[in-house]
């Protein structure tokens, strides 16, 4: 009876746990929100994730012309191209056709521009940076 | 074992499949035509974490990744 009593407790702790390390990591964010979450930080590079992590945006180099652009979080209008000294040369919005959640419009952005960067840019519209300087 | 990674409404569905079982691969490569068929992109990740965009099935893939079409915004 003890057994059965410590053993409930046990599990009960442990989902605990891990719904505190979940929270922990990604606050009030839905299942979905964080499954996406999960698959762009997987699919990110060591530097990329650790520029994630720091400012909640991460830079890339695109393929084809070598320009750097910022992905910022978002769903829409947060991909930036970049001057040589960071400033924002101006927005560039694409996204996947689907509503997705944020990490993987993030990630099929990176992915775009990562592989066909002039594809992505063919079918992106531009508009104007909201900022410039140190972001 | 292999997996498909479909981004999707509640973030990605994931197909995991024995890619030395010939019904399995034959499933999953049926999979993989239907969604480039579809307008998804298909993408890997080389060893250096680098992705790659491919336009075929590719049965020794660990991780394939499929993102729906890019429209302008």
């Amino acid at each position: 009876m003890a057994g059965r009593f410590t053993r409930r407790l046990a599990a009960i702790g442990r989902r605990a746990h891990v719904r505190w390390k979940r929270f922990r990591k990604y606050g009030f964010l839905s299942d979905n929100e964080a499954r996406g979450q999960v698959l762009l930080r997987e699919w990110l590079s060591p530097g990329q994730l650790a520029q994630y992590d720091e400012h909640g945006y991460f830079d890339v180099t695109g393929c084809q012309s070598g320009k750097r652009y910022r992905i910022r979080e978002g769903v829409g209008m947060n991909v930036y191209e970049l001057d040589a000294f960071g400033g924002a040369l101006g927005g560039w919005c694409f996204v996947p056709k689907d509503n997705l959640v944020a990490g993987d419009v993030m990630l099929a952005q990176k992915i775009a521009l990562e592989t066909s960067e002039q594809i992505a840019l063919l079918v992106a519209r531009r508009f104007p940076a909201r900022w410039t300087r140190h972001p | 074992m292999a997996t498909h990674i479909v981004m999707d409404r509640n973030g990605d569905s994931r197909h995991t499949f024995d890619a030395k079982d010939t019904a399995a691969l034959l499933k999953a490569e049926r999979r993989f035509h239907e969604l480039m068929k579809g307008g998804y992109t298909a993408a890997v990740r080389s060893a250096t974490g680098q992705p790659t965009v491919i336009r075929n099935f590719d049965p020794k893939a660990e991780e394939t990744l499929f993102f729906p079409r890019l429209v302008g915004g």
